[in-house]
């Protein structure tokens, strides 16, 4: 659909936010070590877990701060509602998708909200994704490098198609997905503040101004479903609907392309299960839950105590920053023996890199989907596909967010 | 505090003094049989605490929201007897309801 609006870039066309990783999300190759180091010694950490990585502390108002590693401490605070809000996210993607998302509420709020934008991604819904639009964006970038027998399956396949599929969901211009996957990305460039504020002011004037067109002209994509949608005879609160698709651009795009990153780089590196996974193609779902397990894109959630509490046997004033590292539990050998290995053999339980509790990650059942189609892709197009000899292997980063930033390969023609 | 039946994946039958007041997933995982995963934590944002309830007790289940319907219409396993345990209270009238647990998707 032609939009009367127009997107605008980034004031400075030189800032590149694909450059901010590491020093907001970290770049330590591997954090786990640490992680066990801190659980053998207490469930519960004083501090916060930038600082514990080397990282600049982020800026909250002053409070104490906590690291929670223990899996039984984990599964509490991200339960417990009475005791544990998502306020503490009001201080970060609040301001920049919005104090609207349904991030920084709680129940029964975020309920009333949440239930709208979770029927849309429920598995009986985007399955239907799978056809119309997955497929045909995965293999339209694939095209590009078929024929060369080489390809970075990061730069020139996994961090452009989940992006391109919410794009496509969105019915965007075509001829700006770059300037939005820019600012989408952008928005959580909390080092360089005032880039991640800018891009939610750009990002947001455009959608109120859709919001309105597809009002007038609806079609038959997310925006003028969510524009239409009326709760109790009144269009979704402005604030909710905008703050959900700044956040939407940003996680949809984000999170996927880590997580199918990792996956492929897991596989590379134990040829044995990838041949495994191209002899029985019904072993993908077990894979994709293992790497997700192994080395979840999101290693951490940011909760705030309630009340005055105890976790772990410390003191926890009311008002509290807690750094629950879901990383941790993933990782965690009572639950996993030999945690630190990749094998999608392993007995099935399920992780924690979708979160759990009431914020248990909305698009779950869509990242799968991709990466179901991804590795199909794979499989069937880049026949024996191994590391490129001449170029570094993949290297996982990162102590908040993970990610391999190139993925080289061979593969025949 | 009604006596029920929880019947495992594996089909083994386990008695359960059901608290009234708590949610039949509570019930469940309270128990300690953590097959059911209930990973939203009761919310009906998830659809791992998925249940057959024994038909001869359905009548007495609380309605179902079309937001309940809506999750369970995710799973491959869903029949007329299913129900998100997390939804439903337990009544003091529950004594003899058996439950199973369905199969994971």
């Amino acid at each position: 659909m032609e939009t009367l609006v127009t997107i605008r870039e980034f004031d400075d066309p030189a800032y590149d936010p694909f450059n901010s990783d590491e020093i907001n999300f970290g770049d330590t190759k591997d954090p786990y070590p640490a992680i066990a180091q801190w659980r053998a010694t207490a469930p519960v950490l004083e501090g916060d877990y930038r600082p514990k990585m080397g990282l600049a502390s982020a800026l909250y108002p002053d409070r104490k701060m906590f690291t929670v590693v223990g899996t039984a401490e984990i599964q509490e605070v991200l339960t417990d509602m009475e005791r544990f809000s998502n306020a503490a996210y009001k201080f970060n993607i609040g301001i920049t998708f919005g104090q609207g998302s349904i991030s920084t509420m709680d129940n029964p709020e975020h309920g009333r909200w949440r239930k709208i934008f979770q029927k849309i991604f429920l598995p009986q819904y985007v399955k239907k994704w799978d056809d119309t639009i997955v497929d045909p964006v995965v293999h339209s970038l694939m095209d590009q490098f078929i024929g060369k027998g080489h390809a970075d399956l990061v730069e020139d396949f996994t961090i452009r198609y989940p992006f391109e599929v919410i794009y496509h969901q969105l019915d965007l211009p075509k001829a700006d997905v770059r300037t939005f996957q820019r600012l989408a990305i952008g928005q959580t460039d909390y080092v360089n503040y005032e880039k991640a504020v800018e891009a939610g002011q750009k990002l947001g004037e455009y959608f109120i101004a859709l919001v309105e067109e597809r009002r007038r002209n609806p079609g038959d994509d997310l925006v003028s479903l969510l524009a239409n949608t009326e709760v109790d005879g009144d269009y979704l609160p402005e604030e909710v609907l905008i703050s959900f698709l700044r956040q939407l651009m940003n996680a949809a795009g984000d999170t996927t392309y880590r997580g199918t990153s990792i996956l492929l780089t897991a596989l590379l590196d134990n040829p044995d299960q990838l041949e495994a996974i191209r002899a029985d193609r019904s072993l993908i779902p077990q894979a994709i839950e293992e790497a997700l397990r192994w080395d979840g894109p999101v290693a951490v959630q940011l909760r705030m105590a309630k009340v005055d509490t105890v976790l772990g046997g410390l003191e926890i004033p009311a008002g509290s920053l807690l750094d629950v590292v879901a990383g941790a539990a993933n990782r965690d050998p009572a639950l996993y023996p030999d945690p630190d290995r990749f094998d999608i053999f392993r007995d099935r339980k399920p992780h924690f890199s979708f979160s759990r509790g009431p914020h248990i990650c909305v698009g779950q059942h869509l990242a799968r989907v991709e990466m179901t189609r991804a590795l199909h892709a794979v499989l069937d197009h880049l026949p024996n596909l191994r590391f490129d000899p001449d170029k570094p292997r993949p290297d996982i980063r990162g102590s908040m967010m993970r990610v391999p930033k190139h993925i080289f390969v061979r593969f025949d023609t | 505090m009604p006596a029920i039946t929880v019947i495992t994946r594996e089909g083994e039958e386990r008695a359960v003094d059901a608290s009234s007041g708590l949610s039949l997933m509570e019930v469940i995982r309270d128990a300690g049989i953590d097959e059911l995963l209930a990973l939203c934590g009761g919310c009906c944002s998830c659809a791992t605490c998925h249940v057959k309830i024994d038909p001869a007790f359905v009548p007495l289940m609380p309605p179902m929201s079309e937001d309940e319907s809506d999750l369970l219409d995710s799973s491959e396993h869903r029949d007329e007897t299913s129900r998100l345990s997390c939804q439903i209270a337990v009544g003091e009238d529950f004594t003899g309801l058996r439950v199973t647990i369905a199969p994971e998707d």
